[in-house]
């Protein structure tokens, strides 16, 4: 009996011990994050004294981060991380960090955990969609710097022995919920004349549905996913049918570069902004560029899905780049975007509840808590060529 | 001096200090947060807090179609995948384990896989169970009834070799038992507490598989609610879950010794 007592109390004294552990530890965890934070948060305060004086050759570089994910338009960033564009690593500097003085450290993550970062403030800049950003606005009021691209196939619904919509009704089509591929999906019906309420949607990865769907799994007749699962599925059986893709909903869904209201605010932080907008033409250019593309396409494609030089020139058409500066100007400040689609797109998140209300949305005025901005890539326009 | 005693009420006041630094500190850290970026939910307040455990009990869907709030539908989800996949479980390990340990010639073929298997990680094989038990409720069932089988029908086969004395058996032959009775009054009864004890540790693996699998294929479930809700996030919820996830298992352990001093008052806390 004395000896349950004690092993019972020993263990509650273990517990505590963990618990003041645990407290001392968020304790301290927040203190000495704050001296970063505020480092990075308004690295105005931090370094003024020496950026100050606006002689940026002595100035030591601001730091910034950009989470990305793989993906056609995002793994740029990577492959100009490669060619020395910009050192991905914190403390080293490629050519256009030094030309304007910025220190910028990529993240590469997996697509949720870079909207997790960017909405906890662990990253100053997300490659993220025009639809996913809503629900991170959420959280931290945000500036979309430029498009990247614009999906034109590259998500589909892929089905197998369903050859009609139809057919489809009444069947379950899986993929990931509250994201891109159930508002395309949905989008798609709507526009094909159906009411979504008759195709049920349910949840799975959609790295599994696209693996469960190769897999002949005949519980799963139909799949909605993005490239490059589209791409793998359709291929890897023969009765694999694309019952309808993005294709029907042009320049609907955009992949985008945005970065935080408060990370732009900093001192520097619209050089970040100009730096990143550098980057992506600087490396759209060599994509375009004869001698460079299909270098700079097997650099993606290692970065995207392992994907070999034949499947990339694929993937391009079905995720079209905005490789011209003047095209993501038009697309920004175009009627359609802003008065159709975004308003389509905020529906959407209210109704998923990815937003309780729907976000308040602003096109190059700054006011909202979402703003889609020009002035970076208009800077680069502008900007005498060499 | 090392375990010096102290009186109980210290011992007390110490326990409840300790959980009020730590709420304290937590609400301190995100008070600091909110003046960072007044829109933070990374470090939800008690407020925010509240308001996801009162969202979590909404109802949800849309009035044609009203569905019931999203803690009770996952909940029902999470637990009944977990009830079915360890009862199976625990039975087969249960019947594995006290047969290897009573019969050298079951005991031979089996133990050599049985140790093997129940080393390799059940998370690492979860692309084999979707790949081969499909993604509803018998994947679930599989997958936490498989993984918790090898390692658990090891130890019931280790208790049943180390905690049954020989002596003990050969006096239920000699007093004329038969080789069934021998089982159930010797074998049985006297690794009863282990068998508790060991299903007690497994619920926490248990609990690991099943949230991984919940958080990749499912509809519903804490696991996934967990990944739906940090993807827009809403940690709020999150949060609430977690703590929902830590009371479920204070339960089953609190539970599970109580059934075990209930059914087994002969046993020693940590004699083995």
């Amino acid at each position: 009996m004395r000896r349950t007592f004690t092993s019972s109390r020993s263990l509650v004294a273990t517990f505590m011990m963990g618990m003041a552990v645990f407290g001392i530890a968020t304790l301290g965890c927040g203190d000495s994050k704050s001296p970063a934070k505020s480092g990075t948060a308004n690295s105005g305060t931090a370094n003024s004294g020496t950026t100050g004086g606006g002689s940026t050759a002595t100035a030591p570089p601001a730091k910034f981060t950009l989470a990305w994910s793989e993906y056609p338009s995002w793994s740029i960033f990577g492959v100009a991380d490669e060619v020395g564009l910009i050192d991905g690593k914190a403390g080293a500097m490629g050519s256009i960090e030094k030309k304007y003085n910025i220190d910028i450290e990529l993240l590469l993550a997996s697509y949720d955990q870079c909207i997790t970062l960017y909405g906890n403030s662990q990253a100053d800049a997300v490659c993220i969609t025009n639809i996913d950003i809503l629900g991170a606005a959420g959280s931290r009021n945000s500036v979309a710097i430029m498009p990247t691209s614009t999906s034109a196939g590259a998500d589909a619904c892929i089905t197998a022995g369903i050859k009609s919509i139809d057919e489809l009704a009444g069947k379950p089509t899986r993929g990931l919920e509250k994201s891109v591929s159930q508002y395309c999906f949905e989008r798609c019906l709507e526009k094909l004349g159906k009411n979504p309420a008759d195709f049920p949607f349910s949840q799975m990865d959609p790295e599994q549905a696209a693996q469960a769907f190769q897999g002949k799994d005949e519980k799963i007749p139909s799949i909605m996913v993005w490239n490059p699962f589209v791409m793998q599925s359709v291929r890897s059986r023969n009765d694999a049918h694309v019952l309808f893709s993005s294709d029907l909903i042009p320049e609907e869904i955009i992949d985008m570069v945005v970065v935080g209201k408060d990370s732009l605010g900093k001192k520097s932080g619209s050089d970040f902004a100009k730096a990143v907008v550098e980057t992506f033409y600087a490396m759209n250019q060599r994509m375009n560029d004869e001698k460079t593309r299909d270098a700079t396409l097997v650099g993606i494609g290692a970065r995207f899905a392992k994907l070999e030089l034949e499947d990339m020139k694929t993937v391009v058409t079905q995720t079209r780049f905005y490789s011209d500066p003047k095209d993501a100007v038009r697309l920004f400040t175009e009627e359609k975007f802003q008065k159709e689609t975004m308003p389509l797109v905020s529906k959407f998140c209210v109704k998923y509840g990815l937003t309780q209300a729907p976000v308040e949305l602003s096109f190059g005025t700054g006011k909202g808590v979402m703003d889609f901005d020009t002035t970076f890539v208009k800077e680069y326009l502008e900007q005498p060529k060499k | 001096m090392i375990r010096r005693e102290i009186p109980m009420w210290l011992f007390l006041a110490l326990a409840i200090g300790g959980i009020v630094v730590l709420l304290v500190s937590y609400e301190l850290l995100s008070a600091r947060q909110t003046r960072i970026n007044p829109k933070q939910t990374t470090i939800p307040s008690f407020a925010k807090l509240s308001e996801g455990l009162q969202k979590i009990f909404q109802p949800q869907g849309t009035e044609e179609n009203p569905k019931p709030p999203m803690f009770w539908n996952d909940m029902r989800a999470t637990l009944w995948r977990l009830m079915v996949g360890l009862g199976i479980g625990v039975s087969a390990s249960i019947a594995v384990g006290v047969l290897m340990g009573a019969y050298r010639w079951i005991e031979a073929p089996l133990s050599p896989i049985v140790m093997f298997l129940s080393k390799i990680p059940p998370t690492a094989m979860m692309p084999i169970y979707f790949a081969v038990a499909g993604t509803d409720q018998r994947m679930f069932t599989s997958m936490v009834a498989l993984g918790i089988f090898f390692s658990m029908a090891q130890s019931i086969y280790q208790a049943v070799r180390d905690n049954v004395s020989d002596e003990s058996i050969n006096k239920a032959y000699t007093l004329g038992a038969s080789e069934m009775e021998v089982i159930y009054e010797v074998i049985w009864k006297q690794i009863l507490p282990n068998v508790i004890d060991c299903v007690r540790m497994q619920i926490g693996p248990a609990m690991i598989f099943l949230i991984a699998a919940e958080m990749v294929v499912s509809d519903a479930g804490l696991g996934y609610q967990i990944r739906m809700q940090s993807r827009v996030l809403n940690m709020n919820i999150v949060f609430v879950y977690l703590v929902i996830l830590g009371i479920i298992g204070l339960i089953a352990e609190f539970g599970l010794v109580r059934l075990r001093r209930w059914l087994c008052p002969w046993f020693e806390e940590g004699a083995r």
